[in-house]
């Protein structure tokens, strides 16, 4: 288990660096810390000294696999700690821990970043520190938005929850009973042999901004879980038939295109993941939401919560994405906050998770 | 329901009521759901307003009003999918209220439906919400006494009760094949009677649907079991335990086949979590 030492809250600024790569994306980020006026005052916002990414693209057609990943952050990550150090401009002195994701993701790229972290860790005699992927997109997206006490859309090529804050952990509320969001966005577009670059998610919202029918798809809503893989074997389906030479029709008579069927494709799980959200906030009574995770760069689907906000009386809050894509930022600022009160991940605990639930972490930053 | 209430008027640009309704009736907002605008009115939606006094007053049934549930066009999402959804929930809401009732399930009497403009007339149902009610018992506990080992006793002779009989009410509901589809403590009404104890009602049946699988139904208490660890962390282990001993206790009023099936229930619950623990999470 890893430790919590008791420390003092800190009087002085503190700095962390911070390494991610729990999929196809290498962030290395560094980030400075102050520390509170006095006992009445919030936190100052964080600074940001440097935020690096570096992403692994496929070719069209092809998902990235474990272990082609991993060999990409192993041959960029030196390359990136050296480039974030010196955009920071500070001395490695001045940092006071390194942090790391450990889960969840997948296995090798994971293992292939730790072993990174562990290696600087020794290096530059400073301690560890282990951090949760997705408290850490949450904790950034609070920084960075204001929200307080948001109920959270966590929404990523591998995540799909539905997240609110209770007693010192942030509790899943929803979650997909299957595949994730961006996954389905990311198979789909491998069906239209969409490009990866920048992101097949990116290149799925341009063409649905040009699609005008609405093609009627599955829509599987359980209580505040909802489910995608149905949705994408139907359309699925579709492209196939389609683009197998045989045509289907709108009401309208004219033939249905891809930037219908990804425009149908977005607005029917968009919908969903708004809706579910909206439950969340009517049982919880919270009037934030706050999206964070790859999908969450998505403009329309930052347009729908905030239609559905506003009708509840409150508000969304989304970061770009430079914080909402996977970063190395979000994981040295997630990792400085638990190191502040305290937390260590020992060498022989440093060892990587692929399943790390959102729930398992004890926020004791946080007591609200 | 104070709480809910002020905030549903806070919120100031709430989709509007048909006129027809906001005009005639004397309506009073008093929560705004996961999906629905929620009124009370103390009128009946068609009897002549000089009659229905009388007959409420008279009358062994509803005497707490009426419960006007609207689901509004929900403008976010794209207008086909909009009207089909409202539709197709309005509807098997109140398919499953009024086969819920005829079966003896403890639901609000249905009483008149609008599928296209998604409006549905029930009961009042006069009480806290499960949630509400048992946020106040935990805090009311936490005051009373603070060794856990008295806590506990006392959640046994006030929370326990109840969980037990919510179980019992949920058993009654998948015994008919129905499964709720949306089961949290939100959708559970404690009515207070008249000798105050509190009889659990299952509300809010838009997502629920019709079902002889035992998974559908594991998932149904699943569902449940996610909303008690997510908004009664504390006691959520303990909670669960005694609504599904409810549940096992009340399924089927014990009849052979019926433990049979309930036990079904129960390894898919347990299939069913072990399920939600590995879904792996990758990115
Ligand atoms: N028949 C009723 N009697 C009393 N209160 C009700 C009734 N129906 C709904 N409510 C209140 O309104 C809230 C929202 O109603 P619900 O049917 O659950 O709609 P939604 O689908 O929006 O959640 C409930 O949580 C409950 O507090
Ligand atoms: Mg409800």
């Amino acid at each position: 288990m890893p430790s919590r030492i008791q420390v003092p809250e800190p009087e002085r600024e503190t700095i962390a660096i911070g390494l991610e790569g729990s999929a196809n994306k290498l962030g290395v980020g560094i980030i400075r810390h102050f520390p509170r006026p006095n006992k009445n005052s919030h936190r100052p916002p964080a600074q940001i000294l440097s935020n690096i990414r570096h992403t692994y693209i496929t070719p069209p057609g092809e998902g990235f696999l474990p272990r082609d990943t991993a060999k990409h952050h192993r041959s960029y990550v030196v390359k990136l700690v050296q480039q974030a150090l010196k955009q920071s401009g500070i001395p490695i002195d001045d940092i006071d821990c390194v942090c790391f994701t450990q889960g969840p993701g997948m296995g090798a790229p994971l293992q292939s970043v730790a072993i990174a972290a562990r290696t600087i860790s020794l290096m530059w005699d400073k301690p560890l520190v282990g951090v949760n992927h997705c408290v850490g997109h949450i904790e950034m997206g609070r920084e960075i938005t204001g929200a307080t006490n948001p109920v959270v859309l966590y929404v990523s090529g591998g995540n799909t929850q539905v997240i609110a804050y209770s007693h010192q952990r942030y509790r899943i509320f929803g979650e997909t009973l299957d595949i994730a969001v961006g996954n389905c966005l990311d198979r789909f577009a491998r069906t239209l042999h969409i490009p990866n670059d920048p992101s097949p998610g990116y290149n799925i919202e341009q063409l649905a901004r040009k699609g005008k029918h609405y093609v009627e798809l599955p829509y599987t809503v359980k209580g505040m879980d909802v489910s995608m893989s149905g949705i994408l074997a139907f359309i699925d389906g579709l492209a196939n038939d389609i683009f197998g030479g045989k045509a289907k029709y709108a009401d309208d008579g004219s033939e249905i295109t891809r930037e219908d069927l990804c425009f149908s494709l977005q607005e029917t799980i968009f919908a969903m993941l708004v809706e579910i959200t909206e439950r969340a906030m009517a049982h919880v009574g919270s009037q934030q939401v706050l999206i964070v995770g790859g999908v969450g760069c998505n403009e329309r689907l930052q347009e729908m919560m905030g239609i559905m906000a506003r009708d509840r009386g409150g508000a969304v809050y989304a970061t770009d994405e430079r914080f909402c894509i996977d970063n190395g930022i979000m994981i040295a600022h997630a990792g400085l906050l638990a190191y502040e009160t305290g937390y260590r991940t020992s060498l022989e605990d440093s060892v990587c998770t692929q399943r790390f639930r959102t729930d398992e972490v004890f926020l004791a930053w946080r007591n609200d | 329901m104070n709480d809910d209430r002020k905030k549903a008027e806070d919120s100031e640009a709430l989709p509007a009521l048909p006129k027809y309704l906001s005009e005639a009736l004397d309506l009073k907002l008093i929560s705004q759901g996961a999906e629905a605008l929620v009124y009370f009115s103390k009128a009946h939606p068609y009897l002549p307003a000089t009659l229905s006094s009388d007959v409420i007053h008279n009358s062994p049934i509803s005497p707490a009003g009426y419960i006007l549930k609207f689901r509004p066009p929900k403008p976010y999402r794209h207008a086909l999918l909009d009207a089909q959804l409202t539709k197709h929930r309005t509807l098997s809401e109140v398919r499953s209220l009024y086969k819920m009732m005829l079966a003896g399930v403890h639901v609000p009497m249905f009483v008149a439906v609008d599928p296209r403009q998604g409006l549905i007339w029930m009961e009042n149902i006069d009480g806290p919400s499960l949630k509400k009610w048992i946020w106040g018992q935990e805090e009311e506990i936490e005051k009373k006494v603070s060794d856990e080992d008295s806590r506990l006793t006392m959640r046994e002779q006030t929370v326990k009760p109840t969980l037990v009989a919510v179980g019992h009410e949920i058993s009654k509901l998948h015994f008919m094949d129905m499964v709720h589809g949306d089961l949290t403590t939100s959708n559970l009404v404690l009515r207070r009677k008249d000798d105050g104890s509190l009889e659990p009602v299952i509300i809010d049946f838009g997502l629920s649907q019709q079902s002889t699988l035992p998974e559908d139904k594991a998932v149904d208490l699943y569902v449940l079991e996610r909303a008690f660890i997510s908004t009664h962390p504390m006691h959520a282990e303990e909670y669960i335990t005694w609504l599904l001993e409810g549940y096992l206790a009340g399924f089927g009023q014990g009849k052979k086949t019926a433990k049979f099936k309930a036990r079904e229930i129960m390894k898919k619950l347990e299939a069913v979590r072990l399920r939600g623990r590995k879904r792996s999470m990758v990115g």
